[in-house]
C-alpha cells in the first residue's frame, strides 16, 4: 500500500531525546490538547501532537526532518496544560537541540557542544586559543603602563590590532561558513523527509528568505504566542541588541579600522580607540549591549523564577546562555572598568571577553547560536513549500455572523 | 381467612387539609364495616405508635391499615410482630399529584381505602415454608476465586466442600510466572499468590477438598441440594455431548417460538437429558449442601479464528496464555527456531466481524499484554513491545501501571486494527491501520502474541449439571452472562442458591476474583441462613410468603415449570409441577401464567388482587368520571409513580395503581375482572426489558408483554376495543413520563364512549 510506512524505532534516538530534555515524553497519550493550546501551530498537521509520538517511537528520520519545531517559540503553553505532564514543549526545544547537532558541519563539533561531559574541552578550545595569541604573538599577561594624558588602558598594546581583526574575523568566518554548510545540510534532509511538500509547487528560496525575515526581524510570530509577552519583549531586545553589536563592530573595524591599517600601516593609532565619542557609531554600541544585557537578564531571570512557563532548561540552554551572556557581561564590564580606571581588572576582563567573544563565533553553528539558522531556514523551507503558518488571527468557532452581514463573511 | 383490622388514617404530611377526613372514616365504617378506624396526625411518631400497639393488644387485632405516606417510606416504623401491615398511599399517590379538596381526588383516596382493606382482608394465614436444611456450602472450581470463596466462606465458619478437576489446587492463578498487583508501588510485577493461598485452604479445618474430581449432579433446592462428586474421567465427555445437543435444539426451539414458527413434534428439544442418580456404579461421594458457588473459571478463547492475524500460519503467532507458559518455562524465544526474541507485537485480537466484538475482551486482556510486555524489557534491555489495542482498559490504580510502562522507551502503545501479519526475511510483518501515528504502518517484529478472551467455561462443559426440569446449565442472557440483575444482583444466577464468582462470571484479574468471591461467599452465607428461616434470599429477602398449589385442579399445561426464570418447579411423574419453595423467588410469575388459576401466595393471590379491582367504586356512564386501573410493578415503576408525587406532578385523578409484586403476576382474569365491572381502561407498567432488562425477575415485564398480545380474544368476547389496554415500560429515573403517559391514555379513552359494563 502506498502510504503505509515501515516503522522501526530507533530506541536510541528516543533515549538521545530523553537525555536532551525530554523526560517525560514517553508520558504522551495523544489527546492534541498541546495542539489545542498553541496559538501559532499551523492549521493541518498542527505540531506538537505528531511531533509527540515521532519521539515515542523513535522515528528519527521523521522529527529530524520536520521543520514545525522551529515554528514553535517555547511559550510552554503545551506544556502547561498538557494533562499528563509530558512536556510537548521540552520535547520540541529537545528535537531542535537535535536538528542543530545533526546537520552540524562538521559533525564532532557539534557533539562537543552538546554533551555536558565535554564542558571544560568546549569552553577550553577557545581560551587556550585566546592564550596562545597573548602568550605566542603578544606578550602575554604584562599590562601595558598607561601614557597619563594619552590613555591609561591601551588594548591595542595588550594585543594587537591586527592579531585581533585576523584572528575573529577568522573566527567568524569560520562559523558563518560551517553554519551555512550545516544549514544547506539541512535545508537538504528537509527535502527528503518531506517528498510530498517538497516536489509540489515551491516559492523561491530568496523570496521565501525575504518573507521569512519580515517575520522574524519584528517577532512577528513570536508575539502571536501571548503567554509570552514578556519573554517576546526580552527576546527582541536581545536580538536587536545584537544586530546594533553586530552592525557597530562591522563598521568600526571594517569601515574605520581596516582601512586604517590598509592607508596607515600598523602604527598608526586607529580612530576606535580614541575614547567614546570618538567614533559616533560606538554610542549604537553602548544603546545596543544595554538593551542585550537587559533582556538577557530578564529571560535568565525568568528561568528561574517562572519555571512553569520558561520550560526546564537542560545543558544545551545553559551552555549557549553561558557563552552570550558571558560575552555580553564581560564586554560591559571591560568598557565600565576601564572607564572606572582599574588598568589591570580591565585588561583581565578583556582577556575574558575575547574568549567569549571567540566561543560565540567558533560555536555559532553548533550552540544554540545556531537556532539564528536553523529557525531561518526552517521558516523559510515551510514559506517556500506552502505550508500554511498561521491561524486565523479570531478562532473558527467564532458566533454565526448576523443574518445581514452573512453574505459577506461568506 | 377473618382478620380484625384497624384502620389507621393519617392526617399529618397535609393530608387532614386536602381531604374529607370524615367522609374516608365513614367509608371505613360504613362501607368496609371497619369499626375500628382512628384519624390522628403522624402515626409514625412513637406515642401514637403506642396507640396501635395498644389496640393490637386490646382489641386483638390481627391487621392494622395505615392510610398516610408510601409504603416505600416508614416501613421500619410500622413494624408490628405477627401482624399484618398494610400501607395505603394517601400522600404520593394522592395529595401530592391532585389538586386539594376536590371531589375526584376524595373518591381516588377513598378508593385507595377501598382496595387496601379489601386486600387486607384476603391475606390468608399459611406458615413459612419450613424444612431440615444444611448450611454447608459447595464450591466447584480450585482457582483463585473457588479458594478465596471457600477460604472466606470457611472463616466464617461453615462447613465448605471444594471441587476441583485437576490433580492440584490453583487453576490459572498457579500457572502464572508474575501477577499484577494494583498495589502501590503500582510498577512492580510480584509472583503469583496461588501459593499461599492454597496452604490456607489445605490449613483451614472445615474445608474439605476433592482434587481430580467433578461435580457429576447437583439436585434439590437451597438448603437441601444433593451433590454426587465422582472422580474426573471419560464419563463427562458422553453427558457434555448429550447436554450440548439437547441444548441445541433448544435454543432453537426458543428462536422459532420467539419468531412465532410452529415448533414440529421432532424439533423440540423436549426433556433434558436425564442424569442417573440412582444407579451410581461408579466411586463417588454425595454431600449435602445448602448453597453451591460456582467458581469454575475460564478456558482461553479459540484463537483458530484469527487466522488472518497468522495465527495456525506462522508458529511465531502465539497467545498471552502460551507466552505466559513460555516465560514460567524459562525464557521468551521464537517457537519456529528457538532463537532469542528482540522484538514482540501485543496484538488485542478483538473479533471484529462478530455482532459482539469484546465480548471476552477484558481489562485482563489490556493489563496482561502490558505485564508481558514487561516481561521482555526486563529480559532484554533492547527489546521492544509494540501493543496495538482498541482501548486500552487500566481502571483504578492499573492506570499506574500503565503509565509506568508507558514510560520505558521500548514499549510502544498505539491504539490500532491490526489489518494482517504476514511472514518476510524481517521475521513477521504486522500491519496496522488506524494508528495514532495517523497512518498506516508496518512493524517487523520476532513474535507475535494474541490477546485472546477468557469464555468461561460454565456452559461448554459439564460443570454444574442440575437436574432441574429446564435443564443442566444456568442460564445465560445473550451476552454469556449468568447475573439474574446485573444492576443490583451481580453474583446472583438464574437459579437460587447457585452464586457465580470470578471469571466463570465474567472475565476479569486476580483482585477482582479475590472480591468477588468474598462477594459470593457472603450471598451463599446469606441463602443459607434465609432458607433455614423460611425465608426468600433474594432480591425479597426475607419474604415469608411462598407459593401453593392447588394441585388436584392441574391440568398439567406446564407453564409455570416453563415460564418460571428461576427452575423452580421440577415435574412429577404425572406430569403435574413439583415446587421447590427454597428454590422460588417470589415473584409470582408462575401465579400469572397460571389458566387454572390454582397458584397462590398467602399475601398476595389471584383473588386478592381481583377483589381488589372489584372494591374499586365505578360512577356511572352519565357522571363522565371514567375510571383505569393500572397494574403496576413494585420494582421499578411503583417507586417511579412516587417520585412523581414528590415532584408534584399533576395527573389525571380517574387511574387507581395496583402494585404487583412484577408485571409477570398478571393474570388475564384480572383484565376481565375490570373490565367487566366498567373500569373503563387498564394500563400495565413494568420495567424496562431486553438486553439491557432492569427487571428484578429476568423476564417478567417481557411475559406480561407477550400475555397482552393475546388479550384481544377477551375483548372481542366483550366487544371492547383493544386500545383500552396499553402495556409500558418504565425505568426507576423515569418520573417525569408518568403524567404524560397516564393523560395521554385518559385521551385515548376519551375518543371511546364509556364501559357499557358499568352499574351492571
Amino acid at each position: 500500500m502506498a502510504n503505509q510506512v515501515v516503522v522501526e524505532p530507533d530506541l536510541q534516538f528516543t533515549q538521545d531525546l530523553i537525555a536532551a530534555g525530554a523526560g517525560d515524553l514517553k508520558k504522551c497519550f495523544q489527546c492534541a490538547t498541546c495542539s489545542v493550546a498553541c496559538r501559532i501551530a499551523p492549521d493541518n498537521n498542527p505540531y506538537p501532537r505528531k511531533e509527540m509520538i515521532w519521539a515515542q517511537w523513535g522515528l528519527k528520520d521523521r522529527l529530524m526532518g520536520d521543520p514545525d519545531v522551529w515554528l514553535c517559540h517555547q511559550c510552554n503553553d503545551c506544556s502547561t496544560q498538557c494533562p499528563r505532564g509530558a512536556y510537548p514543549g521540552e520535547v520540541l526545544k529537545a528535537a531542535r537541540k537535535m536538528h542543530i547537532q545533526e546537520s552540524a558541519w562538521p559533525s564532532f563539533l557539534g557533539k562537543l557542544v552538546g554533551e555536558p561531559a565535554l564542558f571544560v574541552l568546549a569552553i577550553g578550545i577557545p581560551v587556550v586559543l585566546v592564550l596562545l595569541l597573548l602568550f605566542g604573538l603578544n606578550n602575554g599577561l604584562r599590562f601595558p603602563a598607561p601614557k597619563p594624558g594619552e590613555y591609561l588602558v591601551h588594548y591595542g598594546e595588550f594585543i594587537k590590532y591586527l592579531h585581533i581583526q585576523i584572528f575573529f574575523t577568522a573566527a567568524l568566518a569560520f562559523g558563518v561558513i560551517s553554519l551555512l554548510i550545516s544549514l544547506k545540510n539541512y535545508w537538504n534532509k528537509l527535502d527528503a523527509a518531506n517528498p510530498a511538500l517538497a516536489g509540489g509547487p515551491r516559492k523561491g528560496f530568496v523570496p521565501s528568505l525575504i518573507e521569512t525575515l519580515a517575520d522574524i526581524l519584528p517577532h512577528t510570530t513570536f508575539k502571536d504566542c501571548e503567554a509570552n509577552n514578556i519573554r517576546y519583549s526580552a527576546h527582541l531586545l536581545t536580538f536587536w541588541g545584537m544586530i546594533g553589536l553586530a552592525i557597530t563592530t562591522a563598521i568600526v573595524a571594517g569601515i574605520v579600522d581596516i582601512p586604517h591599517y590598509i592607508l596607515r600601516g600598523p602604527e598608526g593609532i586607529p580612530p576606535s580607540r580614541s575614547g567614546p565619542g570618538a567614533i559616533p557609531i560606538k554610542l549604537l554600541g553602548n544603546v545596543s549591549a544595554v538593551a542585550f544585557l537587559i533582556g538577557m537578564v530578564i529571560m535568565i531571570v525568568r528561568r528561574f523564577t517562572n519555571p512553569e512557563q520558561a520550560g526546564k532548561s537542560a545543558y544545551f540552554d545553559w551552555f549557549f546562555l553561558f557563552v552570550i551572556f558571558g560575552a555580553g557581561v564581560t564586554g560591559m564590564a571591560t568598557e565600565l572598568v576601564r572607564f572606572g580606571g582599574a588598568i589591570s581588572g580591565a585588561y583581565v576582563l578583556y582577556m575574558i571577553h575575547l574568549m567569549f567573544v571567540l566561543s560565540l563565533f567558533l560555536y555559532l553553528p553548533f550552540s544554540k547560536f545556531a537556532h539564528i539558522g536553523y529557525r531561518t531556514v526552517a521558516i523559510a523551507w515551510g514559506k517556500s513549500v506552502g505550508r500554511n503558518m498561521t491561524l486565523p488571527a479570531k478562532p473558527n468557532y467564532v458566533p454565526a455572523p448576523k443574518a445581514d452581514t452573512a453574505g459577506e463573511a461568506g | 381467612m377473618d382478620h380484625k383490622l384497624g384502620v389507621y388514617i393519617d392526617t399529618g404530611h397535609g393530608i387532614g387539609q386536602a381531604l374529607d377526613v370524615e367522609a374516608l372514616m365513614t367509608v371505613v365504617k360504613k362501607e368496609m364495616k371497619v369499626p375500628l378506624c382512628r384519624a390522628d396526625s403522624y402515626w409514625d411518631e412513637p406515642e401514637k405508635l403506642a396507640i396501635i400497639r395498644n389496640d393490637i393488644k386490646n382489641e386483638e387485632l390481627t391487621a392494622v391499615v395505615i392510610a398516610g405516606p408510601s409504603s416505600r417510606v416508614y416501613q421500619d416504623v410500622f413494624r408490628f410482630e405477627g401482624i399484618i401491615t398494610e400501607r395505603v398511599n394517601l400522600r404520593e399517590q394522592v395529595i401530592w399529584c391532585q389538586p386539594a379538596n376536590h371531589e375526584d381526588t376524595q373518591m381516588l383516596a377513598e378508593d385507595y381505602l377501598r382496595m387496601g382493606i379489601t386486600k387486607t382482608k384476603k391475606y390468608e394465614d399459611r406458615a413459612p415454608f419450613m424444612e431440615e436444611t444444611d448450611k454447608s456450602i459447595l464450591v466447584i472450581g480450585g482457582g483463585i476465586s473457588g479458594m478465596t470463596a471457600a477460604f472466606e466462606a470457611s472463616k466464617a465458619g461453615y462447613q465448605i466442600y471444594l471441587v476441583e478437576k485437576a490433580p492440584e489446587l490453583g487453576g490459572w492463578t498457579g500457572k502464572f510466572s508474575k501477577v499484577f498487583t494494583g498495589k502501590p508501588p503500582y510498577d512492580q510485577i510480584v509472583d503469583s499468590p496461588a501459593k499461599e493461598k492454597i496452604a490456607a485452604v489445605n490449613g483451614a479445618a472445615n474445608i474439605k477438598v476433592f482434587t481430580g474430581s467433578r461435580v457429576y449432579a447437583i439436585s434439590g433446592a437451597p438448603g437441601m441440594f444433593d451433590v454426587i462428586i465422582r472422580p474426573e474421567g471419560e464419563w463427562t465427555t458422553p453427558m457434555n455431548e448429550a447436554q450440548q445437543h439437547w441444548l441445541g435444539k433448544k435454543l432453537a426451539q426458543n428462536a422459532m417460538e420467539a419468531q412465532g414458527i410452529d415448533v414440529k413434534e421432532e424439533d423440540r428439544a423436549g426433556q433434558p437429558p436425564k442424569i442417573d442418580t440412582e444407579t451410581l456404579d461408579f466411586p463417588y461421594e454425595k454431600i449435602r449442601v445448602g448453597s453451591v458457588i460456582i467458581a469454575a473459571g475460564w478456558k482461553a478463547e479459540d484463537p483458530g479464528k484469527y487466522e488472518n492475524l497468522g495465527y495456525g500460519k506462522y508458529p511465531d503467532v502465539i497467545t498471552n496464555v502460551q507466552l505466559e507458559e513460555m516465560v514460567a518455562a524459562g525464557k521468551i524465544a521464537r517457537p519456529s527456531d528457538g532463537k532469542p526474541v528482540n522484538s514482540v507485537a501485543f496484538i488485542d485480537a478483538v473479533q471484529s466481524d462478530s455482532a459482539n466484538p469484546f465480548l471476552y475482551s477484558s481489562t485482563v486482556a489490556c493489563m496482561v499484554a502490558l505485564k508481558q510486555a514487561q516481561y521482555l524489557r526486563k529480559s532484554n534491555a533492547q527489546g521492544k513491545a509494540y501493543l496495538f489495542y482498541e482501548n486500552m482498559r487500566t481502571p483504578g490504580q492499573y492506570e499506574k501501571y500503565y503509565q509506568t510502562l508507558q514510560d520505558d522507551p521500548g514499549i510502544f502503545l498505539s491504539k490500532g486494527t491490526v489489518k494482517g501479519v504476514s511472514n518476510g526475511s524481517a521475521g513477521l510483518g504486522v500491519e496496522v491501520k488506524d494508528t495514532l501515528l495517523g497512518e498506516e504502518i508496518k512493524v517487523n517484529v520476532d513474535l507475535v502474541v494474541l490477546s485472546t478472551g477468557m469464555v468461561p467455561v460454565l456452559n461448554d462443559e459439564s460443570v454444574v449439571n442440575l437436574t432441574y426440569r429446564q435443564g443442566p446449565f444456568l442460564p445465560q442472557n445473550p451476552y454469556g452472562q449468568y447475573d439474574s440483575h446485573f444492576i443490583c444482583f451481580p453474583y446472583e444466577t438464574q437459579r437460587t442458591g447457585i452464586f457465580a464468582a470470578g471469571c466463570a462470571r465474567q472475565p476479569q484479574d486476580i483482585q477482582g476474583c479475590e472480591l468477588d468471591a468474598t462477594g459470593a461467599a457472603l450471598k451463599a452465607i446469606q441463602c443459607v441462613e434465609l432458607v433455614a428461616q423460611g425465608k426468600a434470599v433474594h432480591p425479597r429477602a426475607g419474604d415469608q410468603s411462598y407459593p401453593e398449589l392447588f394441585i388436584t385442579r392441574c391440568t398439567q399445561c406446564k407453564r409455570c415449570t416453563e415460564e418460571c426464570p428461576f427452575g423452580m418447579y421440577d415435574e412429577k411423574p404425572d406430569g403435574t409441577p413439583l415446587p421447590n419453595p427454597t428454590r422460588c423467588r417470589r415473584c409470582a410469575i408462575c401465579m400469572g401464567s397460571c389458566p387454572e388459576r390454582i397458584i397462590s401466595f398467602r399475601d398476595h393471590h389471584v383473588d386478592m388482587i381481583g377483589s381488589m379491582v372489584k372494591s374499586v367504586n365505578v360512577p356511572d356512564a352519565e357522571d363522565e368520571k371514567p375510571r383505569v386501573i393500572v397494574f403496576i410493578c413494585e420494582n421499578d415503576a411503583f417507586p417511579s409513580i412516587d417520585m412523581a408525587g414528590i415532584n408534584r406532578m399533576q395527573y389525571s385523578p380517574f387511574v387507581r395503581f395496583i402494585p404487583l409484586r412484577c408485571l409477570g403476576n398478571i393474570n388475564m382474569v384480572w383484565i376481565a375482572d375490570s373490565l367487566s365491572k366498567g373500569i373503563d381502561g387498564v394500563m400495565l407498567i413494568g420495567c424496562k426489558y431486553g438486553d439491557d432488562y432492569q427487571c428484578h425477575f429476568v423476564k417478567g415485564s417481557e411475559l406480561a408483554t407477550y400475555r397482552m398480545s393475546k388479550i384481544s380474544e377477551t375483548l372481542q368476547r366483550l366487544a371492547l376495543e383493544p386500545e383500552r389496554i396499553e402495556v409500558h415500560q418504565l425505568t426507576l429515573n423515569e418520573y417525569h413520563k408518568v403524567p404524560e403517559l397516564i393523560n395521554k391514555f385518559i385521551e385515548t379513552l376519551s375518543g371511546f364512549e364509556p364501559n357499557p359494563y358499568k352499574g351492571w
